[in-house]
């Protein structure tokens, strides 16, 4: 096979310790007998169009450039063969500059060393295959999964862009959990308010038409990969006509049966109805479960009492939906974790962080109005940080968002009940940020340090209940209490991630492809994280990973562009593969499926990244990976062992 | 059935003469990630860097299958370094880990191979750790001649 040699002097750089003309003798006798060019400066512009030339007129199979580091050139010299008409893949470099001239004091030494190394380059690259980039059409549109802040922001983001948006929601309604919150950390934001025109946007502004909006709406099952995903969803039934219905709520007035308010933890709602007016999209659901005419009985209350005659619809038996989408971005959220822990359990006014920021809501239990279970105003309050957090029992990690939580309930307390007396109970207190000093500064509550949970102590009934902190003696008055208890993965989270086969971290947290630089990517290509599916994050880091979501989409799946996948990849040999599975779970990135028809493993080209530990694991050797094959390394040995 | 077989003996032995004057062959898998860009900036920072050391380029450590660098001792490197990003580095998240089980399982059987265990070695050397990569190579290519 002719093989082209060209020895770039960097300039002088390299010549200044070696010798070309002496690596060439010493290659003299190698059986590959190259053709070698020298070159001023390979890499520069005025060298390209005559190396271009050159390689033109010798019509090489091969060829080696002793230059500088394939990491800073390689890409260069690939051009430049594609260039010349040769496969950019039939290139070798040999980096003489930074691992031989640089790091060498001996003139005779390093020169030796190059002509050792090129021997070796000489040998890999006869095995060299012609190998090109492949295209693949995608589809450019997106499944969101999710529609709270995270969720939102990420379809408004893409719509905007004009891309094809199906946002699908588990809830009835959207806006995660902040559209539930009254006032939110630092700057007393209304949460609804925040929301509204977000959510408005969503539903009837000037991208709308491009986000398809599935409520109670979940994730069956998923197939294909990057650029050409196949999701279907299952849709339960709303047993309301949307197309119809007017949002009036006179039906949910009309309805004799009630049931437990799902949002609140006390209070009822009617069968038909909404959590709570605004709730959007405006359109009440039936509850299967408490609806009396679903249940077989006789009822007509709320068909009398619909002005639009068709809107309930009680055949309604839901529907299968089938995506495709180029990518998926994850928002399934976060909630707090709602059980009790044993010292509190059966105990009356003990809330969690969300039962507590429900009975602050306006449209709360309570109305907004900080009331014991007997409706009277509570006279003292014990916020318990860490309930549950730093605990290795329980979450053995910091849920970041609850201290924030808590400073913002001792306020709220204090503004709502005039005189009460707050103590936080606190292990540790992270309360970052700016705008956050000045609530840490103007906090009225007293702050007591405890040691844990199992060290606490709860005495008395009612006005006169106490906590006290074993250790130290220290207590406070506990009318009322507020557990600020872990964040826990969202329960769509554990489901979509796996559904989607995707790695969680040890709490359950989708995990991200790196907790730096690749936060809102998986090692699954195609498919992005947005929000606090990711571990326990705010609001405020929602909508920032939400835009951050939908701009790794835009970016990677553009209108009109295929998808080019690297042929540097790993493949499977099907009549050397025996079956064993071993490289399946070995893969990082879910590239590698078991081909339960032939009996192999297949890999994803599109989902591979080329690291070759399949390859190194295959103890049939029946996967091949390119550009790094076996016979590749070996023929390198050969050549720096000779 | 146990794998036990003639015990080799650890030591570096004492140094003869014929065997300190003869040319060390050492062959570097490195990451192109980590260990290799180390070993750029070993030589951007000018470095030493043992002319009997060889490298060989691979994407991910975790490429390194022991079988070639059994192959590698058969065919006269008197020592093979395996070099990886540093745990929770690695450009492919475990690619790493895998090359160190790899190492580990290797270490042992190679006394059942009659190699010293001593000739090969796995370590973790970052993009950044110019200095590190140079001692350690300059460390094993004396350690391997002294075998």
């Amino acid at each position: 096979m002719k093989t082209v040699v060209i020895l770039c002097t960097c300039s002088g750089i390299i010549t200044e310790k070696i010798d070309w003309d002496t690596v060439r003798r010493l290659l003299e006798n190698h059986p590959v007998r190259p053709v070698f060019m020298t070159d001023e400066l390979a890499c520069g512009f005025d060298s390209r169009e005559h190396l271009i030339t050159c390689l033109k007129q010798e019509q090489p199979d091969r060829v080696v450039v002793a230059a500088c580091s394939p990491r800073e050139h390689e890409g260069t010299f690939r051009a430049l063969l594609k260039d010349a008409g040769i496969n950019p893949y039939f290139l070798q470099m040999v980096n003489v500059r930074e691992q031989v001239v640089w790091v060498t004091e001996d003139p005779v030494q390093a020169a030796s060393k190059a002509a050792r190394l090129l021997a070796a380059a000489l040998n890999r690259v006869q095995r060299h295959e012609p190998l090109s980039e492949r295209s693949v059409p995608v589809k450019t549109g997106v499944a969101v999964i999710g529609a709270g802040p995270a969720g939102m922001q990420a379809a408004l983001t893409l719509a905007k862009a004009g891309r094809e948006v199906t946002l699908i929601e588990k809830e009835p309604f959207i806006g995660g959990l902040p559209v539930r919150f009254e006032e939110l950390f630092p700057n007393l934001d209304c949460g609804p308010c925040l929301l509204e025109p977000i959510m408005g946007e969503l539903l009837h502004g000037s991208g709308s038409g491009r986000v398809s909006l599935l409520t109670m709406a979940g994730l069956t099952s998923v197939t294909g990969q990057f650029g050409n995903w196949n999701l279907t969803v299952r849709q339960r039934p709303r047993f309301i006509n949307s197309a119809l219905c007017i949002g009036c709520m006179e039906c949910a007035a009309a309805c004799p049966a009630q049931r437990p308010h799902p949002w609140n933890g006390s209070g009822n709602l009617s069968a038909v109805d909404a959590p709570f007016a605004g709730a959007l999209p405006n359109l009440p659901y039936i509850d299967p479960e408490s609806c009396l005419r679903l249940r077989g009985e006789e009822c007509e209350a709320c068909v009398s009492a619909c002005p639009v005659e068709g809107s309930l619809d009680f055949a309604d038996a839901g529907r299968e939906i089938t995506i495709q989408a180029g990518a998926i971005i994850l928002a399934t959220g976060s909630v707090e974790k709602q059980d009790v822990p044993p010292l509190f359990s059966g105990l009356d006014n003990v809330h969690t962080g969300y039962s507590f920021e429900r009975l602050l809501a306006m449209n709360g239990p309570t109305g907004g109005e900080l009331l014991t279970s007997v409706a009277t105003i509570p006279r003292s309050l014990v916020i318990i940080h860490c309930a549950g957090s730093l605990d290795p029992s329980e979450a053995p990690y910091c849920s970041g968002t609850c201290c924030r939580a808590a400073i913002k309930f001792a306020h709220l307390a204090q503004l709502k009940a005039s005189g009460i007396v707050v103590t936080r109970l606190v292990r540790e207190q992270v309360i970052p940020g700016v705008e956050a000093g000045r609530q840490f500064h103007q906090d009225g509550s007293s702050v007591v340090r405890y040691a844990g949970m199992s060290s606490l102590t709860v005495s008395g009934s009612g006005a006169d209940r106490r906590i006290v902190c074993n250790a130290s003696g220290n207590g406070a008055s506990a009318e009322m209490i507020v557990l600020m208890r872990p964040v826990t993965p969202g329960s769509g989270t554990s489901i979509i991630t796996a559904l989607l086969e995707l790695d969680t971290d040890q709490a359950g947290f989708a995990s991200q492809l790196h907790p730096l630089s690749g936060s809102c990517e998986t090692s699954v290509k195609g498919i992005y994280l947005a929000g606090s599916c990711r571990g326990p994050d705010d609001i405020r880091a929602a909508f920032a990973t939400g835009t951050a979501a939908a701009g790794l989409a835009l970016s990677e799946l553009v209108e009109g562009r295929d998808l080019v996948v690297d042929p540097q990849v790993a493949v499977v040999d099907a009549t050397i593969c025996a079956g064993c599975r071993t490289c399946i779970p070995l893969c990082p990135y879910k590239a590698i499926s078991w081909n339960d028809r032939e009996k192999i493993s297949d890999i994803s080209d599109i989902l591979c990244r080329g690291c070759g530990t399949c390859v190194a694991a295959c103890p049939s050797g029946a996967i091949s990976g390119r550009g790094f094959t076996r016979e590749m390394l070996r023929a390198e040995l050969e050549g720096v062992l000779s | 059935m146990s794998c036990q077989t003639s015990p080799i003996d650890l030591k570096q032995p004492a140094i003869s003469d014929e065997r300190a004057t003869r040319p060390v062959k050492v062959v570097a898998f490195l990451c192109t990630w980590c260990s290799y860009a180390g070993a750029d900036k070993a030589g951007a920072g000018q470095l030493p860097v043992p002319s009997e050391l060889s490298v060989i380029r691979v994407m991910c450590s975790g490429r390194v299958e022991p079988a070639l660098i059994l192959e590698a001792f058969q065919k006269g490197a008197d020592g093979v370094m395996v070099l990886a990003c540093h745990p929770g580095d690695c450009h492919y998240k475990e690619g790493n880990l895998r090359a160190f089980c790899r190492g580990e399982l290797l270490e042992r059987m190679l006394p059942q191979l009659g190699i010293n265990p001593l000739r090969f070695s796995f370590a973790y050397v970052s993009a950044a750790e110019a200095e590190k990569f140079s001692q350690m190579t300059r460390d094993f290519v004396a350690k391997v001649s002294q075998i």
